[in-house]
């Protein structure tokens, strides 16, 4: 290497002997220049999480639509207490469960097991809704897990009962 | 309005924005509909907010 070129290391803006890449390790550069990228690429990724809201809403609006759906399940005296009978609800595809429990009431669940879809039964020993897969069991009273590997509640489909005609009226995938 | 404020709200912004997505996707296979759209309000707004927040942080920035 020539003289020339040895004074030209170390200096800015000089491609000899690969020394323009002394560049990158001018740290205050280096700092300011990720600053303000850094910052930017939190804007694109705030931007990005908003606009990713957007078809949800959509797919929202469109389903909502649709929403009202009213079904005949059973009639009421063909359901005696302690027993349960299956139904589909909303759709042809998705089981469902009507309980007539001990005390009269009506509880109306998706019977499709939250841990790995199998079907849930009423067990009346236990006044309990048992997955028989691997031994997971849910309350009659609000379809919550009471024991086994489930975790999330069934879906609870609303009731209503009228001139003797169980009816459900709708569903609610989340409930408290 | 310093520098380090605007730093601060777009963080909020993406920080309303995570949870924001996250609840919106909650919401709708939760089939609660309502939910949906209004996270998804919260949510542009927030962006907006911070697309806002940016120009101004860049007018100064580099002025």
């Amino acid at each position: 290497m020539s003289k020339e070129q040895k004074g030209k290391r170390n200096q800015k803006e000089t491609r000899e002997d690969m020394v323009g890449l002394i560049h990158n390790l001018e740290r205050d550069e280096d700092l300011k220049f990720n600053r303000r990228s850094f910052l930017k690429s939190a804007v694109g990724a705030t931007v990005t999480l908003g606009v990713a809201t957007l078809p949800f809403s959509v797919l929202a609006l469109q389903d909502k639509e649709k929403d009202d759906n009213r079904k005949e399940i059973a009639k009421l005296a063909d359901i005696p207490k302690d027993s349960a009978i299956n139904f589909q609800y909303p759709t042809e595809s998705e089981p469902a469960i009507l309980v007539h429990t001990k005390d009269g009431e009506l509880k109306a669940y998706n019977n499709k097991c939250t841990h790995l879809q199998c079907p849930v039964f009423y067990e009346k020993e236990e006044s309990v809704l048992l997955c028989p897969c691997h031994r997971g069991f849910f309350s009659v009273d609000n379809g919550h897990p009471l024991a086994g590997p489930p975790q999330r509640e069934l879906p609870l489909i609303d009731i209503q009962v009228e001139n003797g005609v169980v009816y459900a009226v709708g569903r609610q995938i989340r409930h408290g | 309005m310093g520098k380090k404020i605007y730093w601060i709200i777009i963080f909020i912004t993406l920080a309303v924005n995570v949870v924001a997505l996250q609840w919106t996707i909650e919401s709708f296979f939760g089939e609660e509909y309502e939910h949906v759209i209004t996270y998804s309000i919260v949510s542009i707004v927030s962006s907006l907010i911070c697309v806002l927040t940016f120009w101004r942080w860049r007018k100064q920035e580099y002025k």
